[in-house]
């Protein structure tokens, strides 16, 4: 499944985003990059239908994602916030369960298939035994599993993510990385991603997209577009890239 | 995922779900008039005109049907209301802190009812306008508070606020009314069962009775509902409508209760707590036990109070002297975090 973004415009207060022409396909992680206050996170959001977009700008499959109802746009799309932060201390399983929210009426409650999702989404984030823990005990990067998780539950073919690596060590945002590349290449998921990290969203991207002050500058693939200009005027600092085994070094 | 503990959770769920209707049976036996187990049965079991036997005196069936069934059924639908809408709304605000108290539920409720008391005398039934007044002060906690509904502090300031100004109402209602309208009107705001007759029943416990049904079948909604509002969205559901009839089922069936026995504070509190302590957060337990939790607590309570002593404390303020204690208590001793 894809999406395609077409004239795109959103404005806060003070900050407004602009997006001419975009796609994201199917089994690809496309990564947005960019400086902080770019809008990337707000793109995610337009995208993901999260922020109120207006109608013929954002397409998924061909379809108006502005005219589909709620339910529709979660069996299509999931989105993964940054950090989840509740007042309540649900166990692992139940947490992963409601993303299966859309498939489940308001008035009943989840079928042994909605729990057999759950579980299946529990053990492919490797956290399959921990489904009778809290979401207190989880680590950090447990907990973006758990998020994770709880998005493939929602069995939908594209899936948004919003920074998932800030704050991981560099163990787990390598594991964590892996398993965005295995959504994409195993489950033909369309995977957008938005990164801190600039080495690791090279190698990890199929597509990158750059953003500055609310607008696409630059987007394709890593190896056309990842070049020091870009970088230079997208940061404003001098940038070096080097080739090391086939990798890019970043010296500033 | 099923081991030891979890069967004994399941057993005890099972326990607190029964619990409401040993309490009421139990409960029909106490009083200050004794009635035998023997003469219970009796009465139960012939519930028409014909002689008792010997033993039973012939006053045990009016003192059963017509005073200590509508109190205690009253007593049960009242403390289900309360604390199963204090669940819904901690679940629904994603804020442990709240309840209908806090959000001016039952002020609101309680100045509606006064009104109408006041003004369309006893004859009319006040759960009406108690609910009129109940939505004004819950909307108006919302409206003001507005976008920043999900920042808690902004939340129960705005209800505290609301909660203040309508309890101010309901003091210059009580100010300007008669000394005969203001004893019991004093008495029933404290939160008392004694005043319970079949009248009462009969408006509030079926309106109770749809809100409950309502919420209940919610329960696992709950947990997706207590989510931050993006996530919810972006699990497919319709936060701003959900969380309107959310709201109305709580504040319908905190007004029929608040309208028949005045406030009783704490209970919507304290009981969604309790619950989550035994059983954890997920609220296709929390919501339903709560309301047996709740329902028996009111029953209890009110049959303590009535063996207790000759005279009659409202329950409302027994409630939170005893609540209160117990909660203190319970948080003291329980290590893990529940919340």
């Amino acid at each position: 499944m894809n999406i395609r973004v077409r004239n795109l415009a959103f404005a806060y207060e003070d900050f407004s985003l602009r997006v001419g022409e975009l796609r994201f396909e199917a089994a690809r992680v496309t990564s947005i990059v960019g400086p902080n206050g770019a809008g990337k996170t707000t793109f995610l959001k337009c995208l993901g239908g999260i922020l109120p977009v207006p109608r013929n700008c954002v397409f998924v499959d061909g379809r108006d994602f502005a005219t589909l109802k709620g339910r529709e746009k979660a069996r299509l799309l999931g989105y993964v916030p940054q950090e989840h932060d509740s007042a309540f201390n649900y166990q692992v399983m139940d947490f992963v369960l409601m993303g299966r929210a859309s498939y489940i009426s308001p008035f009943a409650l989840p079928s042994r298939e909605d729990a057999r999702a759950a579980e299946e989404a529990l053990d492919f984030v490797g956290l399959g035994r921990y489904g009778a823990r809290a979401i207190s005990e989880l680590s950090s990067g447990e907990r973006r599993l758990a998020l994770i998780a709880r998005s493939l539950a929602q069995e939908s073919a594209i899936l948004l993510m919003d920074e998932p690596t800030t704050f991981l060590d560099p163990r787990h945002e390598t594991e964590l990385l892996n398993l965005v590349r295995k959504l994409a290449r195993e489950k033909q998921k369309t995977i957008v991603v938005t990164l801190h990290g600039l080495e690791m969203a090279v190698q990890y991207s199929d597509e990158m997209v750059f953003m500055k002050g609310g607008e696409v500058v630059a987007s394709g693939p890593p190896g056309d577009i990842f070049k020091e200009p870009l970088l230079e005027s997208v940061y404003g600092m001098k940038i070096r890239i080097f080739d090391f085994e086939g990798r890019k070094i970043i010296i500033r | 995922m099923s081991g030891p503990s979890d069967k004994k959770k399941r057993a005890l769920a099972l326990a607190l779900l029964i619990l409401p209707l040993v309490a009421f049976v139990v409960s029909l036996g106490i009083g200050t008039y004794p009635v035998s187990p023997r003469a219970l049965v009796w009465v139960l079991t012939h519930p028409g005109a014909s002689a008792p036997p010997e033993g039973v005196s012939p006053a045990v069936r009016d003192v059963i049907f017509k005073i200590r069934l509508p109190r205690l059924i009253l007593g049960l639908a009242v403390g289900a209301a309360l604390s199963i809408s204090g669940a819904a709304l901690q679940a629904l605000f994603k804020n442990p802190l709240v309840n209908e108290y806090i959000l001016g539920i039952s002020s609101g409720s309680a100045v509606g009812a006064a009104l109408s008391l006041v003004f369309l005398g006893r004859g009319f039934p006040p759960q009406v306008a108690s609910f009129v007044f109940a939505v004004i002060a819950v909307g108006a906690v919302l409206l003001i508070s507005g976008k920043a509904e999900t920042h808690s502090i902004s939340l129960l300031l705005t209800g505290i606020i609301v909660t203040a100004f309508f309890s101010a109402l309901l003091s210059l209602i009580e100010f300007f009314a008669s000394p005969y309208v203001l004893q019991a009107l004093f008495f029933w705001l404290m939160g008392s069962l004694s005043l319970a007759s079949w009248k009462d029943l009969y408006i509030s416990v079926p309106l109770i009775a749809l809100g409950l049904v309502f919420l209940v079948m919610l329960r696992w909604r709950f947990n997706v509902l207590s989510m931050s509002e993006e996530e919810a969205k972006s699990l497919g559901v319709n936060v701003r409508r959900e969380k309107i009839l959310v709201i109305a089922a709580a504040t319908l069936v905190t007004s029929a209760a608040t309208s028949v026995v005045g406030i009783i504070g704490w209970l919507g509190f304290i009981v969604p707590h309790l619950v989550r302590l035994m059983f954890g957060a997920d609220n296709r337990r929390v919501v339903p036990l709560s309301a047996a939790l709740g329902a028996s607590v009111v029953i209890i309570a009110d049959d303590l109070i009535r063996g207790l002593s000759s005279f009659e404390i409202p329950i409302g303020i027994f409630t939170s002297i005893i609540g209160i204690p117990v909660f203190i208590l319970l948080l003291k001793k329980a290590r893990k975090v529940w919340l």
